[in-house]
């Protein structure tokens, strides 16, 4: 056939000269998905891995699993378990009804509510959170009372500040405060994901700003929110032994007093990291499901994943795509 | 509201200005819209018809003239010599009284359609709940989407959306109904639906103020059309006048190039 007749329209010289399976063959044939053998591979490397590292954390001698067992429900330990829980949970709280207010502030238009926010986040956010537990625990050194009263003029009420904080009281508030500072950034990037168009329907409608807020914006920035707040939540949880250097006995620092006494160091640490590995993986499985809860109307859920389907998806060689998987590498 | 007699029109815009840094987008605009028409804003992108709409609900702040609603300043009052900023709370009453559809519809994607039409009239005419919901089921109804109280904005149609959106509007029972191009983010196809229930609604003697590039739907139902080119009235007048017989050069033009 001529040159510039095919290079012209090479389609049609292909389908004058077709050879190779016809059309009902290919309608018969069976669609084979591309094999992954790298990923059986690989997964088995890991699998040998992993088995090599639990077999040789479960036989070292070192790490005494006997004490670990009978300190894991000790009662220091479940004490400070106790404390770890509801000053995380206190502080989690505390911090972030301050800083959803701290970044509704930062998006107004009143220029006075805009610098105090701004100002509140990057001192908070500046001074270690060692320093600001310290600061509230010794703040009777730094300020002996405290008075209300006329600005530099007369005093009416006077409060000494020597008992005024337990070490607690302190660790509370400056927790709260460090929370309220970081959260507000991450409530704020939230809120900055919800479209423009939101408000200003809402405003059409005639609904008052607080309304607005709670009911359409919030809920909206929730899911860009939850992500990172469980981080927060998760470090909290951990950032919490900070309270050790003011003497409050929470769960690390608890394990940390035994095994000043008894040197068996090792052990008790693990009897803290056994706890918090716990914990973190319930907190884990909770942010699931308030993800999955702010997911509603949104288009990216799909059908629907529930939690164990998303967990078999991530552990191959258990439940659903075992067989899928089998097919692949066949 | 006050002492206003039965010719005086819905809504009055006098000499109404606004720029955007150093681009004027109204440059003194007048326009009356009387109670039961239907008005129709036309003209080329940027010539501020979006923007005249939007100051009728203060979501713009004009920098001079004013809009009155039903013999009401819309977000100020005067006070013998000046015009002061109303609150928040007076501007969201005001507003409760002007129904407005958008371009992108602005449904609220994590409430279910009937709480989409429920929430303003429960929230803000403190309306029962089990009659708001009435009221939604009805209005639904009234738009084609009967039984879709339970689906989430994002499962439903462009088209279907709009027809949400403007039953969302009529849930507050408004006395005045902004349309901003509401068939513009549509796909061809569901641009029919939405002008159908536009009509109805017209028909039924909704007042509507429209911004819109649908030169049939202005032709059919509008009782006036203006034409709006670099933020002034180029001109206005019954759909015989302006469309087919349009007196300026860029009433022309435009006209030319969008049919």
């Amino acid at each position: 056939m001529s040159s510039s007749d095919t290079s012209v329209r090479p389609s049609t010289a292909v389908l004058t000269a077709r050879e190779g399976p016809s059309d009902q063959e290919l309608l018969a044939a069976r669609l084979v998905p591309l094999r992954r053998p790298g990923r059986w591979v690989s997964a088995l490397v890991l699998l040998v891995l992993l088995a090599m590292l639990v077999h040789s954390v479960l036989t070292n001698p070192r790490f005494q699993w006997s004490v670990v067992a009978d300190y894991f429900l000790d009662g220091a330990i479940l004490r400070g378990l106790a404390l770890t829980l509801w000053l995380t949970a206190a502080v989690m709280a505390t911090g972030y009804l301050l800083g959803i207010g701290v970044a509704a502030m930062r998006l107004s238009r009143n220029p006075v509510l805009v610098s105090l926010s701004f100002g509140f986040v990057w001192l908070l956010r500046s001074v270690p959170p060692l320093v600001q537990l310290l600061f509230w625990y010794e703040l009777a050194s730094l300020y002996p009372q405290l008075s209300l009263g006329i600005p530099f003029g007369r005093e009416f009420v006077t409060v000494r500040t020597a008992h005024l904080f337990s070490g607690v009281l302190a660790a509370y508030v400056g927790l709260s405060l460090d929370v309220a500072a970081f959260s507000s950034e991450i409530v704020r990037g939230g809120l900055l994901s919800v479209d423009q168009g939101q408000t200003e329907a809402a405003q059409a409608l005639g609904l008052g700003r607080a309304k607005i807020f709670r009911r359409i914006v919030l809920p909206q920035a929730m899911p860009a929110i939850v992500p990172a707040s469980g981080n927060l939540l998760i470090g909290m949880l951990k950032a919490t032994s900070i309270v050790s250097v003011i003497a409050v006995q929470d769960l690390l620092y608890s394990a940390q007093l035994i095994y000043n006494q008894n040197f068996l160091i090792v052990p008790l640490l693990l009897v803290a990291t056994l706890w918090y590995v716990l914990l973190t993986t319930l907190l884990s499985v909770g942010q699931f499901f308030v993800e999955r809860r702010f997911a509603r109307g949104s288009r990216r859920r799909g059908g629907g994943r529930g939690f164990w389907d998303l967990l078999r998806g991530n552990v191959p060689l258990l439940g659903g795509s075992l067989r899928n998987g089998l097919v692949g590498l066949s | 509201m006050s002492g206003r007699t039965p010719m005086e029109p819905l809504v009055r815009i006098r000499g109404l200005r606004k720029s955007f840094g150093p681009h004027v987008v109204l440059d003194g605009v007048d326009l009356d819209v009387r109670e039961g028409e239907v008005t129709v804003l036309l003209g080329p992108s940027g010539s501020g018809k979006s923007t005249l709409l939007r100051s009728i609900n203060h979501l713009e702040r004009p920098d001079s003239g004013f809009v009155e609603v039903a013999g009401e300043l819309v977000g100020y009052r005067y006070d013998g010599s000046k015009l002061r900023e109303l609150g928040p709370r007076a501007i969201t009453r005001q507003r409760a009284g002007v129904g407005m559809v958008f371009q992108q519809f602005n449904l609220f994607p994590h409430l279910t359609v009937l709480d989409n039409l429920v929430e303003a009239p429960v929230a803000v005419h403190r309306v029962p709940r089990n009659q708001a919901v009435s009221k939604a089921r009805e209005l639904l109804e009234l738009v084609g989407l009967a039984g879709r109280e339970g689906e989430y904005p994002g499962r439903l149609s462009g088209g279907q959306q709009q027809r949400v959106a403007i039953a969302r509007a009529l849930a507050m029972e408004p006395r005045l109904l902004l349309f901003d191009e509401p068939t513009s983010a549509l796909d061809p196809e569901l641009v029919g639906e939405v002008l159908a229930v536009m009509k109805d609604l017209a028909h039924s003697g909704m007042t509507m103020l429209v911004v819109t590039h649908e030169i049939g739907f202005a032709r059919e139902v509008a009782d006036t059309v203006v034409f709006l080119d670099g933020g002034r009235i180029v001109e206005s007048g019954t759909p015989a006048d302006v469309l087919t017989r349009p007196r300026h050069e860029r009433s022309r033009a435009f006209l030319a190039a969008v049919l």
